[in-house]
């Protein structure tokens, strides 16, 4: 349909499909690492840009001598618990804001107050209270996937189906299983869109965190081998980190798929 | 009116319990509301924070403008001709991910800390939404209005005006909203990161680093920290009003 749309503003015909998607993207990303790599050749100052070359040779140092993997674990495991905490948190204050008037009429606008800084904004706060290390990142990440969890768990249980909820009342399901059977699958959907825009949000506030105050992780590395002038090894980094998020959307997409395979309705993009 | 007035009563209790805390066992140094308003009150008074805010807004709004001006032509593109999106696709996915603050090192490294750099992570920071917001808003259009303007043979630059843009718009405008609030926080975190490098200039995220660093006046930072809040929530807002005004129709 759309492809077919798109042909017709193209000039009249569907864009003939001989490639595979895989195939597309390496030819795209090929093309792209051959002018990256003609412009690095143009540049006379290899600080400035150094070329896809000896940006892999770099990688290929930074894994052997295990950089690359402790930073990048000490981040994933930074949004691990973060995440973990945010939820552990913000997923009951928002059921009990969708199910409670009153619990709605309290949060709404301390949240509403809140919500507008950036957690970036409290960098310099944290920094105070907590001091460089594990404390401040991890506060950081918390706040900012907070906001999007609550908020999401509490549209969708406003969201669910009111003739679901009165069915389960009228034969005279417990207020706990009504939570536990009903009111939690049918937000379920909304809960995993939302977790997947909090692991996001909270990747991103991790390099920033990392970047101005935190002894180690992929922000600090990245700050690191800046100041050394090693900037095949800054890239390498920028593009662990790249990868790295990509891979946490893949694989919170292909969870969400698994718990509920019923809300795949929901758009692939 | 009783649900008005605990939603009323929320905030300000917490803010009387943070000053009672405070008071009660706080060290002198820690923020509580009445020194906070005393010092906002000096901020302001000064000029230091409206200065500070303005030169934020300044990066944003050429930042924003930057990203718009690439993003929106090129999402035209790409939502309108499959075979650009096709071979785009796999750049735009590639680089999504990496956020704006992960390649500030890198701009410092070409642009050094001016305005420019700042420029530079705003637009990365909002360029994305507002692409992919635009592809989807092209692709989403009904194609019968398309088909109806190409069998009327209305001539490709006025059907992209005409129908394809003010199709597209709302869409656009969803893209705009949610770019400008990470230009936002994007600045916040760009102009932070230099501030704890160099001396740079001015800034609301370098003013809260140097009273972080230099000066240890955790009031002026948390007053800087309302301002962002607040400047956020504007941002939002105006680009609500312009959805709003633009596509009365939509419900935003």
């Amino acid at each position: 349909m759309m492809a077919s749309f798109g042909g017709a503003l193209a000039g009249g015909s569907a864009a003939p499909r001989r490639w595979p998607a895989w195939a597309i993207y390496l030819r795209t990303m090929g093309l792209f690492c051959l002018l990256w790599y003609v412009m690095s050749w143009l540049t006379p100052n290899k600080l400035l840009l150094p070329s896809p070359i000896d940006v892999a040779s770099a990688m290929r140092d930074r894994i052997e001598d295990g950089e690359l993997i402790a930073n990048a674990t000490v981040s994933l495991t930074r949004l691990l618990i973060s995440v973990s905490i945010a939820s552990l948190i913000a997923i009951p204050l928002g059921l009990a804001m969708g199910t409670s008037r009153l619990f709605e009429d309290l949060l709404e606008w301390p949240v509403e107050l809140l919500r507008p800084i950036a957690g970036i904004a409290w960098i310099p706060l944290a920094l105070f209270m907590f001091g460089i290390g594990n404390g401040l990142p991890i506060f950081i990440m918390v706040y900012t996937a907070f906001f999007p969890l609550l908020l999401g768990t509490a549209a969708g249980v406003r969201n669910v189906d009111r003739r679901l909820i009165a069915a389960a009342k009228t034969m005279g399901v417990p207020r706990g299983t009504l939570m536990r059977h009903v009111i939690v699958p049918a937000a379920l959907p909304s809960i995993m869109t939302s977790a997947r825009l909090a692991v996001a949000a909270s990747w991103t506030a991790v390099v920033a965190a990392e970047l101005v105050g935190a002894p180690s992780g992929l922000g600090y590395a990245i700050e690191y081998y800046r100041s050394m002038l090693d900037t095949p090894s800054v890239m390498t980094f920028i593009i662990v980190i790249g990868v790295l998020g990509f891979l946490c959307d893949t694989a919170l997409r292909s969870l969400s798929a698994a718990l509920m395979p019923w809300a795949l309705s929901e758009k692939k993009r | 009116m009783k649900h008005f007035l605990i939603r009323l009563a929320t905030p300000i209790i917490l803010v009387i319990l943070w000053q009672l805390l405070a008071d009660a066992f706080g060290s002198p140094r820690m923020p509580r509301p009445s020194a906070v308003v005393a010092s906002a009150t000096k901020l302001i008074g000064s000029g230091d924070l409206i200065t500070a805010l303005a030169t934020s807004l300044g990066r944003v709004f050429f930042g924003f403008m930057l990203a718009c001006a690439i993003a929106i032509p090129l999402g035209i593109l790409m939502g309108s001709a499959r075979a650009v999106e096709r071979n785009l696709d796999p750049l735009v996915e590639s680089f999504r991910p990496v956020a704006a603050i992960a390649i500030l090192p890198l701009v410092i490294l070409w642009l050094g800390t001016g305005s420019m750099a700042a420029i530079v992570i705003v637009a990365y920071a909002a360029f994305f939404p507002i692409l992919i917001n635009t592809i989807a808003g092209v692709k989403r259009i009904d194609h019968n209005l398309m088909r109806a303007a190409y069998t009327m043979g209305v001539p490709p630059a006025t059907r992209m005006w005409v129908v394809l843009l003010p199709a597209a718009l709302p869409a656009i405008l969803v893209g705009m909203r949610i770019g400008l609030g990470m230009a936002w926080t994007a600045i916040i975190a760009a102009e932070l990161a230099v501030g704890a490098k160099a001396g740079g200039e001015g800034g609301i995220g370098q003013m809260m680093f140097i009273f972080y660093s230099y000066s240890v006046e955790l009031n002026g930072i948390v007053v800087c920290m309302i301002a962002v809040g607040i400047v956020a929530l504007v941002l939002d807002r105006i680009l609500r009003a312009a959805l709003h005004a633009a596509v009365p129709w939509s419900r935003l």
